[in-house]
């Protein structure tokens, strides 16, 4: 009697549980954490790897951060290699077959992305850090924002189909959210349309697909390499002859070079956030497109 | 340094930006520049091929469709200008130190495989590492089958030269040998946290504790099952802050060697005799998330101690009487070795680092010490340049040596990370 009522017991504990459980998901950046969270809402727990105003591409494999993924059901990154530099050592020491490539929890968000810089022919390093898939800083366009969403939600809608309902609704909220914001900044929009700007990086290139602004110039000689002497005279050139007059950079970089250039050009130096947290009081996606967008309105105005 | 040089070559610049500039030099000059800001050139080509943009990539074929492994080379060169001569194994001033060649790749849903063959001018071609790695263990466990880096201190558990410094710590190269130790067969872990940090626990079995070095003796070592060579090392780990993070940990190995004896009598020239060595070692990281390209620090130190069993009476059993007088030429009770080391990291590219090296020597019956520094330069993440010194004392009254070394390093093929 007491074995039957001790079994019963432990059926209902071990029914009960899925019903509170709330899927584990850690992403590689705070982006698809942000977006993670809009489209799980309160029946996901999200944890994120990088810091908003950390290099993506030089995070260190720290091992607290495999505690964190032993127990994931779902594991998000960017793709396009732009975690290679870590995420093999994490995945490794997590043992956790579900977020392994592939195992249910592994989504590299970048498949459902349409790529720009795609080299065609052959890449090799002296080309600097090129990305031989495509480059990998997507999250910077709202469509992709959308599409990172949509894909979470069919994710996360096979890893739990009762919750099918609530995913579908925080999502269809995000992209409404979403769409409010992007009818807001219109007016910012029309301003950096054409616009010539020199980027650190080519990580604002898909943000210039967006809004249209026209990088005329890297800092950066070649993805990766830190700009040379030569390098910047020919930059100063074609900033002084194209009239650009903004420099747009990650916080993570040293502004020195980039305030000389601006001393020479008459520029001024952005520094924007290339990731929800990248700055203080950029707390989501949404807040920081916006950011972004004003921001480099302001400057090209 | 740096700073100052594009100053001057900024300063040189206005004069041919601010002068007139007709037509045709303009347009040369532009695209002289396009030519040499690299990156905007290659994306403005993309956009003229009208080949920059690809749907989502489940559209496209696979990214490997020959299922080729990942294929590595890196290679270790080694320049010796210290001026007592070469310090280098084989005398060289200019010498390819090794070359290494890897395999990697998963070899179906449970197994990933890892090849690492050296080459080296001495010794050839060798097996350095290959192992089978079990991905889909139950209860957290890893388990690797084949030959691997022996998980015994810190240090050691990075490729030679992947180190920050030339060689490994004196106490390493002293009690497992230059190359650092390598082990054949079954390597386990687990990772834990009941104590809300993190912790590992790694054992090893494998056929031997390190190599035999010609030496024969009655009876191979791994006869009897205890004669294997046994390994544990427990890691603890802990964030300090975003910024810093603390690494404590333990070790040992214990197993049956092949330890020389002054005659070679019926080919055996050695008698088994059971090694065991334990250590601890702590590394302090610092590194800011924010400015993380530009500033870092590490601070290691690890100390060991080698235990050797007694030898037994001489002559051995097997010794006939007429034989010449045997005496036992391998380490008798135990040493310890120790070292201390720091990086810092001065600019996105460049690191200062300095080692102090500790060694009881059983053979000199005097302790060693050394001090070296390290000037280290990465072009990129796939070249390394060190400039080295080191002053090398090896008590008991012999005069000190002065080491300088410099090192190349290159590495071709996909990136893989560094272990932490």
């Amino acid at each position: 009697m007491l074995t039957r009522k001790f079994m019963i017991v432990a059926a209902s504990a071990l029914l009960a549980t899925p019903a509170v459980a709330q899927l584990k998901v850690v992403t590689s950046t705070t982006d698809l954490a942000d977006i993670a969270k809009e489209v799980g809402g309160n029946k996901v727990t999200v944890r994120h790897i990088g810091e908003g105003y950390q290099d993506p591409h030089f995070i260190e494999a720290k091992p607290s951060f495999v505690l964190q993924l032993r127990n994931a059901d779902v594991w998000a990154y960017v793709g396009l290699e732009l975690e290679a530099g870590w995420m093999p050592l994490l995945l490794d020491g997590a043992r956790n077959p579900r977020i392994r490539a592939g195992g249910t929890g592994h989504v590299d968000v970048s498949r459902v992305i349409p790529l720009l810089d795609v080299p065609r022919g052959a890449v090799d390093r002296s080309q600097g850090d090129v990305h031989a898939r495509g480059n990998p800083h997507y999250w910077l366009d709202p469509q992709n924002g959308r599409r990172i969403a949509r894909l979470f939600k069919a994710k996360f809608t096979q890893l739990d189909p009762k919750n099918a309902a609530a995913y579908d609704a925080n999502t269809k909220a995000f992209e409404a959210k979403l769409a409010a914001a992007e009818r807001s900044w219109q007016s910012e929009l029309a301003a950096i349309r054409g616009k010539p700007v020199v980027a650190w990086h080519t990580s604002w290139r898909y943000l210039a697909n967006y809004t249209k602004m026209n990088i005329v110039g890297f800092m950066e000689p070649k993805p990766g390499v830190p700009p040379s002497p030569s390098h910047l005279a020919g930059l100063i050139q074609t900033m002084k002859r194209t009239g650009a007059k903004v420099i747009i950079m990650e916080p993570f970089y040293s502004r020195k070079t980039a305030d000389l250039v601006a001393s020479k050009t008459g520029a001024k130096v952005l520094v924007l956030p290339p990731s929800v947290g990248g700055e203080r009081g950029i707390t989501d996606y949404v807040q920081l497109m916006k950011s972004d967008i004003e921001k480099l309105a302001a400057a090209v105005r | 340094m740096r700073r100052t040089f594009i100053i001057i070559a900024l300063a040189l610049l206005p004069v041919s930006v601010n002068a007139q500039t007709p037509p045709q030099r303009d347009s040369a000059a532009r695209a002289d520049s396009i030519a040499r800001a690299d990156s905007i050139a290659l994306v403005r080509e993309l956009e003229a091929q009208q080949a920059d943009t690809l749907g989502p990539r489940g559209q496209q074929g696979p990214i490997n469709p020959r299922l080729l492994p990942d294929i590595s080379v890196v290679g270790d060169f080694i320049a010796d200008f210290s001026p007592k001569g070469s310090t280098q194994e084989g005398g060289q001033r200019f010498g390819v130190r090794e070359l290494e060649l890897a395999f990697q790749a998963a070899v179906d849903p449970y197994f990933r495989g890892d090849v690492f063959l050296g080459f080296t001018d001495e010794e050839g071609v060798a097996i350095e590492q290959a192992y089978l790695t079990a991905t889909a263990l139950p209860a957290r466990l890893e388990a690797r089958l084949g030959r691997f880096i022996m998980p015994v201190g810190k240090q050691i558990t990075t490729h030679r030269h992947d180190l920050h410094t030339v060689e490994y710590p004196y106490v390493i190269q002293s009690f497992f040998g230059p190359e650092g130790l390598k082990g054949t067969g079954i390597y386990l872990s687990r990772v834990f946290a009941p104590l809300g940090f993190y912790q590992e626990i790694i054992g090893t079995v494998v056929d031997r504790f390190g190599e035999s070095e010609d030496l024969v003796s009655f009876e191979a070592p791994n006869r009897r099952l205890s004669g294997l060579g046994y390994s544990a090392r427990l890691r603890n780990y802990w964030d300090l802050g975003q910024s810093s993070n603390l690494e404590l940990s333990f070790s040992g190995i214990t197993g049956v060697r092949e330890q020389p004896m002054s005659a070679t009598i019926q080919d055996v020239n050695a008698i088994n005799m059971r090694q065991s060595v334990i250590g601890a070692d702590l590394t302090y990281r610092w590194r800011p998330l924010q400015r993380g390209l530009y500033k870092s620090l590490i601070l290691q130190a690890e100390v060991m101690q080698q235990r050797n069993q007694r030898p037994p009476p001489f002559p051995p059993p097997f010794a006939d009487p007429q034989d010449p007088p045997l005496e036992f030429l391998g380490p008798i009770g135990n040493f310890l070795g120790a070292y201390a080391f720091g990086r810092y990291q001065l600019t996105r590219r460049t690191y200062l680092g300095a080692r102090y090296d500790f060694l009881e020597d059983p053979a000199a019956d005097a302790n060693t010490h050394a001090a070296s520094g390290y000037f280290e330069v990465f072009p990129s993440e796939f070249s390394k340049l060190v400039a080295a010194y080191e002053r090398f004392m090896p008590g008991g009254g012999a005069k000190a040596l002065h080491r300088f070394i410099l090192q190349a390093t290159f590495a071709l093929g996909p990136h893989k990370p560094h272990p932490f």
